[in-house]
């Protein structure tokens, strides 16, 4: 066990070095820009994974708290004159806490009820980002003007598209550090146990509704980070990519990618963003994602539980087994 | 000393248990009682699974029924499940720590708490496997060291005999009657096996359609003619 955690990191080490070198040399402008928005989403979908995978637990609200992270990372950028780093770590700390709020009453609730609440919840913030819009760099709380010329702060290391995209995969891979942590402590034990049955976990003395909301709160951290470093990639955000649906649409790639291990959530980054960026550069609608999205949760729910990446560490698995 | 006093739990228009009042000062007690009659329910009430509508249980002057179950565990009390509840893919280990987890027991003792739980039940061999690789036997043996760690003060028992084989049912004997003078926790047994319960319970309750309708020796209780119709409708 302890091995192959060990592996695990060592792979995704090396991954990680091969694609904070390499990629930005070799991606053109464009790519460069859709492989940044493709990792800041896998960095979200790791978080809808974690709830998944670690409590069965369906969260159908994380784009709006990639939407609220956001919200708070350019209000803060036009308020205060705070380092990036630190606004992205504040914004993922807030929606952390807003997402532990939001979940503490759907915590009685499992299966289709709670998703059900959890897209009740991103159809409420879809409206109120429809209503209130993005801080621009204008006056007040809410921080829009008509016409704002004022631009979105990025770290003073990280000002080009590619020096992004590598601070961009840096914060992926601590961010999977963190879950990997998580999941190897006492955290990832409390939820297993919880996951057995919640008997079970209190019968082991684990406070399960502590350990709930903290697995929320993680989650929610996480898509607060996104939020914040996808803010910083495009500059400003808009209200029309942050709908219900959306959500609806991470949480089936995060299971298309394969909920329980990381290599999961980078195939539900590349996925929601990479493909239909393809599709369109190869002159085809985008939306053909979507019918090749509908077909891939078919499979993945019917022969494929741990999704593309569990697959392929399988196969690897597999190979081993047969030397 | 563990009293229960007038305990009732009522599902609906049922009542699982009416007014069970008991006083267990013996290391290992018996609970049996045929199906329905309320065995996993008195359980269930000492770890707060389901809602006691009157009553106590009350533990060298704390009553149990005041804390939330997880802290109950907290406190001292340790059970093992009728279905046993091992995760595939947690070691044997980390079944062990997530109990430790919650009593705050120092890193330092932790390596040392566990060593001291796998050796008594003698799986120390199998640590490091994963759940999904236990057979029966081992799984039913994680479930006991489980109930064994951070010092416990009651020990429930679910049928724990469930499923194993003779030579195993000797071991599990053992390892039942060794646990009050080992980890000094008194053990309350539920199950069928009667001969299990005549080997290693001093005292034996009955239930019967959640009324306590015998308490004694369990010879004595086991020889009762009230308790053998109960028990064998005869």
């Amino acid at each position: 066990m302890q091995l192959l955690t060990h592996k695990s990191t060592l792979v995704g080490l090396v991954a990680l070095l091969l694609a904070v070198i390499l990629l930005p040399m070799f991606a053109g402008a464009l790519w460069v820009k859709v492989l940044t928005s493709a990792a800041i989403f896998a960095l979200a979908a790791s978080g809808v994974s974690l709830v998944y995978a670690q409590l069965g637990l369906i969260n159908l609200a994380q784009i709006a708290l990639i939407g609220i992270g956001g919200w708070i990372a350019l209000r803060l950028n036009y308020g205060t004159a705070l380092p990036v780093t630190l606004i992205v770590l504040g914004s993922g700390i807030l929606t952390g806490l807003i997402g532990a709020l939001f979940a503490l009453p759907a915590l009685r609730m499992r299966g289709l009820y709670l998703a059900l609440v959890t897209l009740m919840v991103a159809a409420l913030f879809q409206i109120m980002f429809n209503a209130f819009q993005f801080p621009n760099g204008g006056e007040g709380f809410w921080g829009v003007a008509q016409k704002s010329a004022a631009s979105i702060r990025r770290p003073a290391f990280a000002e080009t598209d590619e020096a992004y995209f590598r601070y961009v995969l840096i914060a992926l891979g601590l961010s999977f550090a963190l879950i990997g942590l998580h999941k190897a402590g006492r955290p990832g034990r409390a939820w297993a146990m919880t996951r057995q049955s919640e008997a079970n976990a209190m019968a082991a003395g684990i406070n399960v509704t502590f350990y709930k909301l903290w697995a929320f709160a993680l989650s929610g951290l996480l898509a607060g980070i996104a939020g914040a470093l996808l803010a910083g990639a495009l500059g400003q955000l808009d209200a029309r990519s942050f709908l219900a649906g959306e959500g609806i649409l991470l949480f089936a790639l995060a299971v298309v990618g394969g909920a329980f291990s990381w290599l999961g959530a980078v195939f539900a980054g590349l996925l929601y963003k990479l493909l239909p960026a393809l599709f369109n550069d190869w002159g085809l609608s985008a939306d053909i994602a979507l019918i090749i999205f509908g077909g891939a949760l078919m499979h993945a729910i019917m022969t494929a539980p741990h999704g593309i990446a569990g697959q392929i560490l399988g196969a690897f698995n597999k190979e081993k087994s047969d030397d | 000393m563990i009293e229960i006093q007038d305990i009732t739990v009522k599902f609906g228009g049922v009542v699982a248990l009416d007014q069970v009042t008991l006083k267990i000062a013996d290391d290992v007690v018996g609970l049996i009682g045929p199906n329905g009659a309320g065995k996993t329910t008195l359980t269930n009430a000492f770890s707060g699974f389901v809602n006691v509508a009157n009553g106590s249980i009350t533990v060298n002057g704390t009553n149990l029924i005041d804390l939330a179950p997880h802290l109950r565990t907290r406190w001292g009390l340790a059970r093992s499940f009728q279905k046993v509840q091992i995760v595939p893919d947690l070691s044997v280990e980390d079944h062990l720590k997530a109990v430790l987890d919650g009593k705050g027991i120092p890193a330092s003792q932790r390596k040392g708490a566990v060593s001291k739980a796998l050796e008594y039940v003698g799986i120390s061999d199998i640590r490091f496997r994963k759940g999904s690789t236990l057979n029966p036997y081992q799984r039913r043996m994680t479930e006991i060291a489980k109930c064994l760690i951070g010092a416990p003060r009651i020990v429930l028992l679910d049928e724990p005999g469930g499923g194993l084989s003779e030579s195993e049912m000797q071991h599990l004997r053992e390892v039942i009657t060794g646990i009050h003078p080992e980890f000094g926790a008194q053990v309350l047994l539920v199950d069928h096996d009667v001969d299990l319960i005549r080997d290693v319970c001093a005292s034996t309750a009955v239930l019967d359609f959640g009324k306590l309708i015998a308490f004694g020796q369990t010879d004595e209780v086991l020889a009762d003619e009230v308790v053998k119709t109960a028990y064998l409708g005869r």
